[in-house]
């Protein structure tokens, strides 16, 4: 338990962020809808209809629905069984360590397989990933008055008092449901035959033990997803996300996927492939497409906007006025308080948005210099350009020292703030889509992108920036609210052990892994 | 099309008086001409206006400029806001573009005065700022499917919000379970990855769409439709001029919001009098910290360096003293330079550099293909930014911000490592 203000505070960040992504993605969706919509009936599929899982939906509460209750309900009776299980062959003497590690190993699945078939049968529907996130986040009593009790495999009390020396040394990864996967479940060493780990841990190891049996094909999809679908550099990554979109989507048929990967590859002019998938018809969308005409009303305004902005250019670009402008400029510049700062506001946040990136590329090259050199030319270069790299460096920071002594000197020219926050606006939103090249970018600017790949990765690493920032932002929220709380003791001391965890893992491994916690009981 | 829609529709009625004077409304074309005409320099007469203008007049242009302003500051503005707090504003904005003349700052905030002042702080907004090209380019009609270019949105020093404020939805009468913080987080988790699929989804139908249209656009530069385009062939009764307008504006609005959510944190509200200062002091202090644990550390490594290329220097003298060195190592210099070159050109701000959302366009490199460059490079007033480019800055930017991430990361691990050895009894292994 946390302490009122800090766990409202926190819940109320994240409701915020889960409320803006919840936007986006109606957005999004509404866009998406328009786009099916029109290639529907453009290429006449039926095959386009795709509904999103109900499942991923409903940003707005903030509660687990009641069907998750009930899959957390039977996933605890699992766990139980588990837990029965491994206490029986926990019975069996103790010198027989690597027997009874097989034994389990095989008397293990045996239970899960049977309990396998009742869990997914039950949940089937439900997005698997959301089951995962629920049993790894283990959500067992959501508000005090809950429907749901915390149950026996949640205990907390170490039931088991076994000497701890045995538990670091078996990290038995189980083959079967590791498989590749090096996230949160991979790394818990998944069963013990008879680890001498409190209940806490124990948890932890029935908790996986119990989700990998339920493995649908969606579920190793969406684990590997997990790793993968944002490394966007991986060229493999492509295929993951279609693999995330597959499963998510799961009412897309083949057509669409195969259209997609063809109309990759082929050049755009070609037209057998696209023809043949669809319907036996004889006009591709391809040549249909080519043949459509923008009506005549919407070409006329085009033409006259385009002529419009090349006059507006030409006028800009035209030798004179460039000159009376820039005369212009001088001589009111000469008006301007005499020891103007050598940066103005909106240049000093330029700078610092250029220079935010730059500590991390200069470390990369840094790294990229390697230790050990074959010839005495390659050593040479590589003394150069460390030395390169170091006056970079003290160039930077003068500049960032300029660039303090221009915001010390701009807050002192600057116009009275009456010291309430909210007047100090303007400078905090600084001017968005700021040309600062007039005469280039009148008309709309183009991104041009030379192949579908690219376009995948362009939106994924944008979106994976936004994602970074907001992760960044909200660690930055948490560790000013929860190493407080457990650096002051604020909590009962029964639940020390678990809240250091939650917290562990939350701050530290980004809500992905678990740490162990071990009790230090010698039992001598 | 009209491009430029004062206020989203909504007038200013003062801004027919200004236009007169200063800038059309209108399009940019003649813009500059009408600029020249009505600068003041020193030698030329003074305008044919009375000594003291009604103050009704230096009202509204303070109006004007105020609708102008708040319009490139991403802000709503409304009408009633007093006219005190307008002034504030436009002084407040003049000043975070670099504008110098005191005595502009030292009109009265009643708008009684000014109108000369405020002319010239206009004429210097027009040309310094670009500011009728940024309001153009914000208030036309997007026909393209448009997406930033930068990510400037995201950058933004956090605003304060009352989050903190604000409990969450279903009354937590007391205390927090962690437990539901992480459910929380989990699906918040979630919801990034199903908005990652949902991303990849549009952009293969925007793709799909891009090939089938290829060569149907009378512009050859565009080559092809977009989404609205396409809509508009079929079905063009939906789209009468007016709700062509309307509607492509909202589309348009869709489009910049995508890309620009700020993660407004719950941090408490910073109670100085400027949170801009401090922000951009604190952004200054990161980075130099950043940068001087990188200059000692290249201190060292170029020391450790340098000793031992002498030694080895030293005992191989005479090979040394041939020429096949000295040519080498101007070669090496070079080439060194030029590797520097590249690096300081990013650590420059770029003169350049694409700002906004642009219009996405298919370009196949395939030669063979009907849109291909060899027509679309013979005219091209309009600036083309490869995705390419835009792609890379945007590793560099999540390389760095995953190391600001791992790097709260680990003091937060040095830090529960200290916590953890006050708790008893516990040993915390850490995966």
């Amino acid at each position: 338990m946390l302490p009122a203000g800090c766990g409202r505070r926190l819940a109320a960040a994240l409701s915020a962020a889960l409320g803006e992504g919840a936007e986006r993605r109606r957005e999004l969706e509404q866009r998406a809808a328009r786009s099916r919509a029109l290639l529907r009936r453009w290429a006449s599929e039926e095959d386009e209809q795709l509904q999103p899982e109900a499942g991923s939906s409903n940003g707005h509460e903030n509660r687990p629905s009641p069907k998750e209750l009930e899959e957390l309900e039977l996933l605890n009776r699992a766990l139980e069984k588990a837990l029965k299980v491994r206490k029986s062959i926990l019975k069996t003497p103790l010198e027989a360590q690597g027997v009874v590690g097989e034994k389990s190993a095989d008397e293990g699945p045996a239970p899960k397989s049977a309990q396998e078939q009742q869990v997914p049968a039950s949940v089937e529907d439900v997005p698997v990933t959301a089951k995962v996130k629920t049993v790894s986040k283990k959500p067992a009593s959501l508000k005090k008055p809950s429907p749901y009790k915390l149950r026996a495999p949640y205990r907390t009390d170490p039931d088991v008092k076994k000497p701890q020396r045995k538990a670091p040394a078996r990290c038995v990864p189980q083959g079967p449901r590791t498989a590749g996967k090096s996230s949160s479940k991979g790394l818990l060493p998944c069963k013990q035959g008879r680890s001498h780990r409190t209940a806490i841990s124990a948890r932890d190891r029935e908790a996986c033990a119990a989700a990998e049996p339920q493995k649908t094909p969606g579920f190793s999809r969406s684990a590997l997803d997990e790793q993968q679908s944002f490394s966007v550099g991986d060229s493999t990554g492509g295929k993951n996300s279609v693999a995330a979109g597959k499963w998510l989507f799961d009412a897309r048929k083949k057509s669409c996927g195969s259209l997609g990967e063809s109309s990759k590859k082929e050049d755009p002019t070609t037209e057998g492939a696209l023809g043949r998938s669809t319907s036996p018809r004889t006009v591709t969308p391809q040549e249909k497409g080519c043949q459509l005409k923008l009506p005549l009303p919407y070409r006329k305004a085009y033409s006259r906007n385009s002529r419009a902005w090349e006059r507006c250019r030409l006028c800009q670009t035209s030798a004179d006025a460039a000159a009376a402008r820039n005369r212009f400029i001088e001589r009111i510049q000469t008006t301007f308080c005499s020891p103007m700062p050598a940066f103005s506001p909106a240049e000093i946040e330029e700078e610092l948005k250029v220079l935010q990136d730059v500590p991390s590329l200069l470390s990369q090259y840094v790294e990229a210099e390697p230790a050990d050199h074959p010839t005495l030319q390659r050593e040479y270069e590589s003394l150069l350009t460390l030395e390169g790299l170091q006056t970079t460096v003290s160039q930077c920071l003068h500049k960032l020292q300029l660039l303090q002594a221009a915001v010390e000197s701009q807050m002192r020219l600057r116009p009275d703030c009456t010291g309430d926050v909210g007047n100090c606006s303007p400078a905090c939103v600084p001017p968005r889509g700021q040309t600062c090249d007039s005469a280039g970018v009148l008309a709309v600017p183009l991104l041009c992108y030379s192949s579908f790949q690219e376009l995948r990765d362009l939106f994924a690493l944008k979106l994976q920036v936004s994602m970074l920032h907001q992760e960044i932002a909200l660690q930055k929220v948490m560790m000013a609210e929860l190493l407080p709380v457990l650096e002051s003791r604020l909590y009962p001391e029964a639940s020390a052990a678990q809240l250091y965890r939650a917290i562990y893992t939350q701050l530290c491994e980004g809500g992905k892994r678990f740490p162990v916690l071990v009790r230090d009981e010698l039992a001598d | 099309m009209r491009p430029l829609r004062a206020g989203r529709g909504r007038e200013v009625a003062a801004e027919r008086d200004a236009a007169a004077a200063a800038a059309a409304a209108g399009a940019g074309p003649g813009a500059a001409g009408r600029c020249r005409g009505v600068v003041p320099g020193p030698a030329a007469p003074r305008p044919a206006r009375p000594r003291h203008p009604p103050p009704r007049q230096s009202l509204d242009f303070w109006r004007l400029l105020y609708a102008l302003l708040k319009q490139i500051h991403g802000g709503k503005w409304t009408e009633s806001d007093a006219i005190d707090n307008q002034i504030r504003f436009v002084k407040s904005a003049l000043w975070y573009h670099g504008y110098g003349r005191p005595e502009l700052y030292q009109l009265p905030s009643n708008g009684s005065a000014g109108s000369r002042e405020l002319l010239l702080a206009f004429s210097w907004l027009l040309h310094r700022l670009s500011l009728l090209e940024q309001l153009l380019a914000r208030n036309r009609v997007k026909t393209g499917d448009e997406t930033s270019v930068c990510m400037c949105e995201d950058d933004l020093p956090h605003c304060q919000r009352g989050t903190t404020e604000i409990a969450p939805e279903y009354g937590l009468e007391g205390r927090v379970d962690v437990r539901y913080l992480q459910w929380l987080n989990g699906r918040l988790r979630f919801q990034w990855r199903s908005l990652h699929a949902q991303h990849q989804e549009q952009c293969k139908l925007l793709h799909k769409l891009h090939l089938f249209t290829s060569g149907s656009h009378m512009d050859q530069i565009l080559g092809h439709f977009s989404i609205t385009e396409t809509d508009l062939v079929r079905q063009p009764e939906n789209y009468k001029q007016e709700t062509v307008l309307d509607n492509m504006a909202e589309e348009g609005n869709m489009c910049e919001s995508q890309d620009a959510h700020v993660e407004k944190s719950g941090l408490p509200k910073v109670t100085s009098c400027c949170p801009w200062a401090d922000s951009l002091t604190g952004q200054i202090d990161k980075l130099s910290r950043d940068l001087m644990t990188l200059r000692d550390q290249l201190h060292e490594l170029v020391t450790c360096r340098k000793a031992a290329w002498c030694e080895k220097v030293k005992t191989r003298q005479e090979e040394l003293q041939k020429e096949w060195f000295s040519a080498t190592a101007r070669k090496i210099q070079e080439s060194v330079e030029l590797k520097l070159l590249d690096l300081a050109h990013l650590c420059a701000p770029k003169k350049n550099k694409m700002h906004g959302s642009g219009r996405l366009v298919f370009r196949s490199k395939h030669p063979a293909s009907k849109t291909g460059f060899s027509r679309s490079v013979s005219k091209e007033p309009v600036s083309a930014v490869s995705a390419t480019e835009v792609i890379r800055e945007l590793q560099m930017r999540e390389a760095s911000l995953e190391r600001e991430l791992k790097q709260l990361q680990e003091e937060c691990r040095q830090r529960l490592d200290e916590i953890a050895e006050g708790l008893d009894g516990v040993i915390c292994i850490s995966p």
